[in-house]
């Protein structure tokens, strides 16, 4: 009867101590958060994230396996029909995805997806230090700007998606002349609309104007897209307006990002116009 | 030595999913709805314990999810030690040999751990809340109630579960 009265004090401690430890947790300033956060993913999750990496490396070869029998077999049936083989291939090269585009300054990783349901704000890369990766450097897919690296690990690193509340990236249109500041909408990370703030008055901005990275503030080069204007928020008269965007990037969908190594201060060329929504 | 071997087991079955939470969800996509193969470890390890035991291994578990997904650090600790504490305390009631509650006891545990990470973290809000609330939890909850039902049928030996029915 005393054991058993000590055991269940020593649950309730136990539930007192982890819920103040959590916390405490909390409470700490976002550094140290990641300090602690970086040492687990070092040691106690390493093992576990070499398993995620190797399975996310084995199902991209078996879904690509299928897209390059298909492409195996027609070419072999263009071979055997047409002529001028090479000639199309040299402009089917030409159209190679981003991540050839941009070389040798970028990475191609694996996001690691979790199960809890703040996945959608920030995801762990299959790529770390070891592959060049660095704070702070732009995430992209070929639709266009997904996040930035906010820490990384020597195998791995840790991005915050543009749906994480303290994501900022300035922008303008593709013809130079009017700039914001793209942040999340807030809400729903799956609604894919972000806002488009400080847009000075005596400018306006028709639906279907695509945005691009401004590249100010040496994160993000220049000409990255961005996402699609579909209508205006709110203004403040004589001030300002602000805009609701349409993301190019869909965060829930990405599975192989690029990370951008290179210095380049306009990727505008790289991204092909269809690329944009 | 019998109860040496049966953690042994035990201890092989969590094992078992923990690899399979790492290696089969990225089979999965993006696995919204996937089963949460960590959260049905630690309600298994929380039917064959004390709460006490049950709220650390949450607690830790709680700081491994918190450390591949660094938004509101510390969330997922409490929410996972919440949801051990509850299922070792609450595994006499709601852990009968009836597999229907015994898929509630698994459904619930995913509804009390998101409840608790969206609440007591940040991100969503709205719209967004109510629409992870009202349907992908509890898609994702019943996901999980089927592959531990599935769990506890093949390794209901090892584990010393008796489900009838």
């Amino acid at each position: 009867m005393v054991s058993e009265r000590l055991a269940s004090r020593w649950d309730t401690l136990a539930f007192v101590a982890c819920v103040g430890l959590a916390l405490m947790a909390r409470a700490l300033p976002e550094p140290a958060q990641e300090a602690v956060s970086s040492g687990v993913r070092r040691t106690l999750l390493a093992p576990f994230l070499i398993v995620e990496r190797q399975t996310g490396r084995l199902r991209a070869a078996y879904t690509q396996a299928d897209a390059f029998l298909a492409e195996r077999d027609s070419a072999a049936l263009r071979a055997m029909a047409a002529t001028g083989l090479e000639e199309e291939n040299r402009r089917l090269r030409e159209l190679l995805v981003l991540a050839r585009r941009l070389e040798p300054g970028a990475v191609a990783a694996t996001v690691l997806h979790q199960a809890t349901p703040t996945r959608g704000l920030a995801v762990v890369l299959s790529k770390g230090a070891r592959d060049g990766i660095r704070v702070l450097a732009p995430v992209v897919t070929p639709g266009g700007l997904l996040g930035v690296v906010r820490s990384v690990d020597p195998r791995t690193s840790v991005a915050v998606l543009w749906t994480h509340p303290d994501f900022r990236v300035s922008a303008m249109t593709p013809d130079g002349t009017v700039f914001g500041l793209v942040q999340p909408r807030g809400g729903d990370p799956n609604l894919m609309t972000m806002l488009l703030v400080g847009v000075p008055y005596r400018d306006t901005i028709p639906p279907g104007t695509p945005l691009l990275t401004a590249g100010f503030g040496g994160v993000y080069p220049r000409g990255i897209p961005i996402g699609t204007v579909t209508g205006m928020l709110d203004e403040q008269v004589g001030l300002a307006r602000s805009y609701v965007v349409r993301a190019a990037a869909h965060p829930g969908s990405a599975i192989h990002v690029i990370v951008l190594l290179g210095r380049e201060p306009d990727l505008g060329r790289a991204f092909a116009p269809e690329s944009l929504p | 030595m019998n109860g040496g071997r049966n953690r042994l087991r035990r201890g092989a079955v969590l094992l078992l999913l923990v690899l399979l939470h790492f290696g089969l969800r990225p089979w999965l996509g993006t696995g919204r709805a996937a089963p949460d193969f960590l959260l049905l470890a630690l309600l298994i390890y929380a039917i064959g314990t004390r709460p006490g035991k049950a709220v650390i291994a949450g607690f830790l578990i709680g700081l491994l999810s918190d450390a591949v997904r660094p938004v509101a650090f510390g969330s997922a600790m409490l929410a996972y030690a919440v949801v051990g504490y509850l299922a070792a305390w609450g595994k006499a009631v709601f852990f009968a040999e009836n597999p229907v509650v015994a898929a509630a006891f698994f459904f619930g545990g995913v509804v009390v751990r998101d409840v608790l990470v969206v609440v007591w973290g940040r991100g969503i809000s709205g719209g967004g809340l109510a629409w992870q609330l009202a349907f992908w939890t509890p898609l994702q909850g019943l996901a999980t109630a089927i592959v531990g039902l599935a769990v506890l049928y093949a390794f209901r030996r090892w584990l010393g579960v008796r489900l009838t029915g």
